[in-house]
């Protein structure tokens, strides 16, 4: 399913970001750290042959010990299908925005801002997108401590001025 | 003192309001009458399905798929279920994956057909929508009387599908397939054919090709700025390249081409159904599956051609009962940024119709 030249470019790339490549169940996987992100993207949106110039999806993930931003590139002009997994901190996760590459990143990126807290350096407008402004914590990780009923019950504290 | 000009001003819409096809809620921007700016505000369905889909088994989370897109409940569970299929490398009955393909066929119908009821009514056209429910209604009968359920069958299950179609429904099908041609008229006819809606929906909310593949939006609302791309064509997943269609493309990029590709899929989904309908075989509907799913160590990302948009699925398995993480990547959600690029400069009640012509479910953008 994967073609030679796709992992050929993807070969190269890796060498380049000094990241890790794995191929499972037809998918074509390339692991990199946070700061090589986004020029894995652009790289990876400008293969000659293969472009993968469609970013299908981009989400947070949680491995407890530290997070990671998964985009699943494809193309609309070809099969050519590449997910690069981005590894970010937990304490400080920061990471460029994918949002000059393509502006449709922006509710993608706000989106993992809200579950996950990943922050991205350079997005136009960083804020949460399904739950409210002064909701607390990040609900997808994982030791985010879901409320029981009876606490939930107990009515929000209104704050000075609100 | 004198004031010169007009001067800008902020209006809520929503989450409350009939034309924004459930809570959706969004700023408007005016300047007189002209919009400036739209600021969408979403999140008032969100139920977080991707954090309770950890708590719960892989079998146990097929039920909420189907509330994504309520209105083709069949085929999120078909994305949903086909990706832990891959997980598990598991082979489906071919009876069930005919049944499959026609559920998941019908409900685009249905889907499409609640498009194009709503996207009348928003320019007051009452009697297309009352056309389009009798017909989707009928469709629903063909869920009720199989699954039990109207809108959310919870049909489709690991390995197949929960049970085989009921005697009444083959002939009931036959003749639901054979009144097609005339509703397409009908449609066509009342709504698409009509002046007024016409000249409502022409060349207003253009969406050029290349902003939309820079939105990255996805589904027909892609296919009607001209860009002829379709999952089922370009990675065919199921039994979709046994069968022969076409995938629709219009170029007019506006509300009017947005609307009418949706009368143009039906009638591709239609042939679908006709060759599944002809070429379905007898046998079994369920694989043989474990009592306990539990896919090994892996991760997959599964993508299905929703009505709504491209959805997919990265489900990552840790070698529990419980996934690790159900990613929904879903098309509406994305979709959603394509208002705010096209609305500027055409009036409020221009922003009405593209926002119909959008095609969002709520289930879908909030998840």
């Amino acid at each position: 399913m994967v073609s030679d030249s796709l992992r050929a470019r993807v070969g190269e790339l890796a060498v380049r970001v000094n990241g890790e490549v794995e191929e499972s169940l037809g998918e074509l996987e390339l692991t990199v750290n946070d700061r090589y992100a986004v020029e894995a993207l652009t790289s990876a949106k400008n293969f000659a042959d293969v472009p993968c110039d469609f970013l299908h999806d981009l989400c947070g993930m949680d491995l407890e010990d530290h997070l990671e931003v998964v985009y699943q590139l494809s193309s609309l002009r070809g099969p050519q299908r590449l997910r690069i997994i981005a590894r970010v901190e937990r304490d400080n996760p920061v990471i460029d925005s994918a949002t000059p590459l393509w502006k449709g990143a922006d509710f993608l990126e706000r989106e993992a801002f809200d579950m996950f807290g990943i922050q991205f350096r350079g997005h136009p407008n960083l804020k949460r997108i399904y739950m409210w402004d002064d909701f607390e914590g990040h609900p997808m990780r994982k030791d985010y401590v879901v409320e029981s009923h009876e606490q939930r019950a107990v009515m929000r504290v209104r704050k000075e001025g609100e | 003192m004198t004031i010169e000009g007009t001067q800008e001003y902020s209006i809520n819409m929503g989450p409350q309001h009939p034309s924004t096809h459930g809570v959706f809620r969004m700023v408007v921007h005016l300047d007189g009458e002209v919009v400036t700016k739209v600021e969408p505000k979403i999140g008032y369905l969100h139920r977080g399905l991707e954090k309770m889909a950890e708590s719960r088994t892989y079998t146990q989370f097929i039920p909420y798929t189907d509330r994504l897109d309520y209105l083709a409940g069949p085929h999120n569970s078909l994305g949903y279920v086909q990706a832990v299929e891959k997980l598990m490398e598991i082979e489906v009955p071919e009876r069930a994956e005919y049944l499959r393909v026609i559920f998941a066929e019908l409900g685009r119908i249905a889907s499409h057909l609640v498009m194009i009821a709503s996207g009348s009514l928003d320019i007051s056209g009452w009697t297309p929508w009352s056309y389009c429910f009798r017909d989707r209604e009928r469709i629903l009968d063909f869920f009720e009387m199989t699954a039990g359920n109207r809108m959310t069958p919870n049909f489709v299950r690991i390995g197949g599908v929960s049970h085989d179609v009921p005697d009444e429904f083959m002939p009931a099908l036959k003749s639901f397939l054979e009144d097609m041609p005339e509703m397409m008229e009908e449609y066509y006819g009342i709504f698409f054919g009509n002046e007024i809606a016409q000249s409502r929906m022409k060349s207003v909310g253009i969406l050029p090709k290349e902003l939309a593949e820079n939105l990255l939006i996805t589904g027909a609302n892609l296919r009607a700025s001209g860009v002829q791309y379709d999952v089922r064509k370009a990675e065919p997943y199921s039994i979709y390249d046994r069968f022969d269609f076409k995938i629709p493309v219009l170029y007019g990029c506006d509300t009017y081409d947005r609307h009418f590709i949706r009368l143009l899929e039906i009638q591709e989904s239609k042939k679908i159904i006709e060759q599944a309908f002809r070429d379905i075989p007898a046998g079994p509907v369920m694989a043989k599956v474990p009592k306990v799913i539990k896919p090994p160590v892996s991760k997959v990302y599964h993508r299905v051609e929703n009505p709504k948009g491209e959805m997919g699925w990265y489900i990552v398995s840790n070698g529990t009962t419980k996934p690790a993480r159900v990613r929904i990547r879903t098309g509406a959600f994305v979709n959603v940024q394509m208002l705010d690029a096209i609305v500027k400069g055409w009036k409020i009640q221009d922003l009405v119709t593209i926002f119909a012509s959008m095609d969002l479910v709520l289930g879908e953008v909030d998840k």
